[in-house]
């Protein structure tokens, strides 16, 4: 992506935990508790990864739908905005920010094809007519920053781009979009945090390298513990690094 | 300032987050005028600063909110520049509109969504083709250079605009010139080698390498844009006036030679290299054609209009030309001169007796049609000699007299008396008409329909007589003309 992250709505437009962790108060009267909130956006997050794999867009689409379907919630609650519309809009609006357009048909076709369940049937219509709403939630601001660039450039820069590397790597960075770690987090920590995890496994010595980077290890170690305390969620992890997950949360 | 009656929705104060209504704004007049929206100069009721609305039109969209409009609106967002048009944001209107004919909007999402743009005064081809406007030295080094920094920024930002013309460099009354309309520019990256679209572009500052149907491509297309805008300005018209692409390329090579793989290493494996490869031998004329220019004006011409993309100069390395650096130095754009406004819908009366005129004069085969635009003051006295035609350049008047393109409404009008003879017609150049300065063309703000992928194919068939200068708007918030857009894999 162009630009520069620094200077980006991206980064201005980063939150704390506590701000992403507010359940609507729409949302509260009908019981749903914080932790239903997490797992329903999780629960969305492979609904969109699902869809992707059907409609066949690149993964920086899905990590970009899924940032939008997070923001929306921060602003908006799930008794208004049904996530089982909001999660095929999110993908339907990032494959056009994206450049790898997906007609509202075809993605109308796949949610039938993959949903039984009559509360998931949304038509062409009512995509379109999200797709505003969600557009103003995100007050127009469609770039988003992914970790996997810098995961690329971190990689090279610690020697450790093989091929085992970095297919672990880049299937943590995935699984990150599980949480809401990307609303929180710069995407280069969040690229950092995944390396570290990755080392560990695969006992990859890489503390001189850390230390050379002068980044806040503090902000490391809570990330990688932020994403091995989902181990606990794990059935929800579809990708097939979630073996490794709970081999992270092991140590 | 017009307060809010009570009962209603306070639409002065901003939220934190989302879009504000349109309401907060009062329309003035509508300034530009395209087949398929509008542009307002607008007063904000809480500031009484004065902007301009761009109306993004939601109907006949079949895919919903039109990706021209999610890539101007991303790359808009993320561009922070003197020299590039600011979206200050972007409002909505509540319910369904009516337009203009009382028609109800026939949106049926929503009412309207509008991008909200700082207001500019005039854009340059309508500066430019003010009756006896001639810029002065100064004042085109001043108005290159400002174009080239706006350029250089968007480059830097891996962002091509993609249709860079007169009518999309809005300037101001304090001189001030902005690149605009980004509807058709889009993110590039220099490691991912993707497939971009050729069909981009307004046909006569359009690259060879697009006209050959090149699909990877770089900062170097707007570049050529550059080099025929800063000849335009000197020459006192449109160098490379074609019709169609298969003309268009040949008035490329007739001035600039034609290309082969000396002096551009792999054009031959350019897809449509051998549909087009002319046939006979074609040298470069460019220095012996505009021999009359200033010496460093014409070197950084030759750098700009470069056949070959890999060789053309960069919006960096231009700016560091000699030119900019010798006297007359580049004024400062404060001491520019203020223009009245000059809106072509505000002046559609004055513009369309013109027109008027133009047409009767190329009715009667009059070779000098256009009130000609005059070439810059320069030192010594040329002005015959800049008036030069291109040599081999086909007598324009052959164009289809009457524009075929639905925006044209002028044809059975009465005609006017014949068009000014500013220039002696023996000898000079064919008259060189704005064949979109139909109803809807012109300068300003114009808003042409968001073409998504299925527009018709930009200088071909009915759209060529249109007239590349923006079919139905050319203005410079709106998107110059319907373009073919092909979206990457």
């Amino acid at each position: 992506m162009a630009a520069n992250f620094w200077t980006s709505s991206h980064y201005k437009q980063l939150l704390d935990q506590e701000e992403v962790d507010v359940v609507q108060s729409l949302d509260k009267d009908r019981g749903i508790t914080l932790e239903d909130f997490k797992l329903i956006k999780m629960h969305m997050a492979n609904y969109i990864l699902k869809l992707a794999q059907n409609v066949k867009v690149r993964q920086r689409v899905v990590a970009t739908a899924i940032t939008y379907m997070r923001r929306v919630y921060t602003r908006k609650s799930m008794t208004e905005y049904d996530p089982r519309l909001v999660t095929p809009t999110c993908l339907y609006l990032a494959s056009k920010a994206e450049e790898s357009t997906v007609q509202a048909r075809l993605l109308v076709f796949y949610i039938k094809k993959i949903q039984s369940d009559e509360k998931y049937k949304y038509e062409i219509k009512h995509i379109l007519e999200m797709e505003m709403k969600i557009l103003e939630a995100l007050d127009y601001y469609l770039v988003v920053f992914h970790p996997y660039r810098a995961l690329s450039q971190l990689l090279q820069d610690a020697g450790l781009n093989d091929i085992n590397m970095t297919q672990l790597t880049w299937g943590l960075v995935n699984d990150t979009y599980k949480m809401d770690l990307i609303l929180i987090h710069p995407p280069y920590l969040i690229a950092l945090a995944c390396i570290y995890i990755a080392s560990v496994l695969r006992e990859k010595d890489t503390t001189a390298w850390f230390e050379e980077l002068h980044v806040d290890m503090n902000v490391v170690s809570l990330l990688k513990a932020k994403l091995c305390e989902r181990g606990e969620s794990i059935q929800f992890l579809l990708l097939g690094s979630c073996i490794e997950f709970v081999g992270c949360c092991n140590f | 300032m017009a307060l809010t009656a009570p009962g209603q929705l306070n639409v002065n104060e901003s939220p934190s987050w989302g879009s504000r209504s349109v309401d907060c704004f009062e329309k003035l007049e509508q300034i530009g005028e395209g087949t398929y929206g509008q542009v307002y100069m607008a007063r904000e009721l809480k500031t009484g600063e004065i902007v301009a609305l761009k109306k993004i039109r939601m109907d006949n969209e079949r895919e919903g909110f039109p990706i021209t409009a999610i890539r101007e609106i991303k790359i808009l967002k993320k561009l922070h520049h003197e020299n590039v048009i600011k979206l200050k944001e972007i409002v909505t209107s509540p319910g369904p509109e009516q337009d203009e004919q009382g028609k109800p909007d026939g949106n049926k999402y929503k009412g309207g969504i509008y991008m909200v743009f700082e207001y500019m005064d005039h854009d340059l081809t309508g500066l430019a083709d003010r009756p006896g406007m001639r810029f002065s030295v100064p004042q085109i080094k001043c108005y290159m250079r400002q174009l080239l920094t706006g350029l250089h920024y968007c480059h830097v930002n891996q962002v091509l605009h993609r249709d860079i013309k007169g009518s999309n460099l809005l300037i101001d009354n304090d001189g001030n010139l902005k690149l605009a309309d980004f509807g058709l520019a889009r993110s590039f990256s220099n490691d991912h080698n993707a497939n971009l679209t050729n069909r981009v572009i307004t046909l006569w500052y359009r690259p060879p390498e697009l006209l050959l149907g090149s699909t990877k491509y770089g900062p170097a297309v707007d570049m050529w844009s550059v080099g025929c805008i800063f000849a335009e300005l000197l020459h006192g018209k449109p160098i490379f006036p074609g019709k169609d692409e298969p003309e268009q390329l040949n008035k490329i090579f007739e001035l600039c030679g034609a290309p082969d793989e000396v002096n551009w290493p792999g054009v031959s494996k350019i897809p449509w290299y051998n549909n087009f490869k002319p046939t006979r031998p074609m040298k470069r004329r460019l220095r012996e054609v505009f021999r009359h220019f200033d010496r460093h004006a014409l070197e950084l011409l030759e750098k700009m209009l470069t056949l070959d993309p890999s060789q053309r100069i960069a919006a960096k390395d231009a700016l560091d030309a000699e030119y900019f650096w010798t006297d007359p130095l580049p004024c400062d754009p404060k001491s520019l001169p203020k223009y009245e406004a000059s809106h072509e819908f505000q002046t559609k009366k004055k513009r369309q007796q013109q027109r008027q005129h133009e047409e009767t004069a190329k009715r009667q085969k009059l070779q000098h049609a256009q009130h000609g635009r005059l070439p810059p003051i320069q030192q010594s006295g040329q002005a015959h000699a800049q008036m030069r035609p291109v040599a081999n350049q086909p007598i324009h008047g052959s164009q289809p007299p009457i524009a075929a393109g639905p925006s044209h409404h002028f044809g059975g009008k009465p005609r006017g008396p014949p068009g000014p003879g500013r220039y002696p017609s023996g000898g000079n150049p064919p008259g060189y008409n704005h064949p979109s300065r139909g109803s809807q063309g012109g300068g300003g703000y114009s808003n042409t329909q968001y073409a998504q992928g299925r527009g018709a194919p930009y200088g071909s068939g009915n759209m060529s007589s249109a007239g590349p200068r923006g079919g139905a708007g050319g203005g410079g918030y709106g998107v110059g003309a319907l373009i073919y857009l092909q979206f990457g894999p």
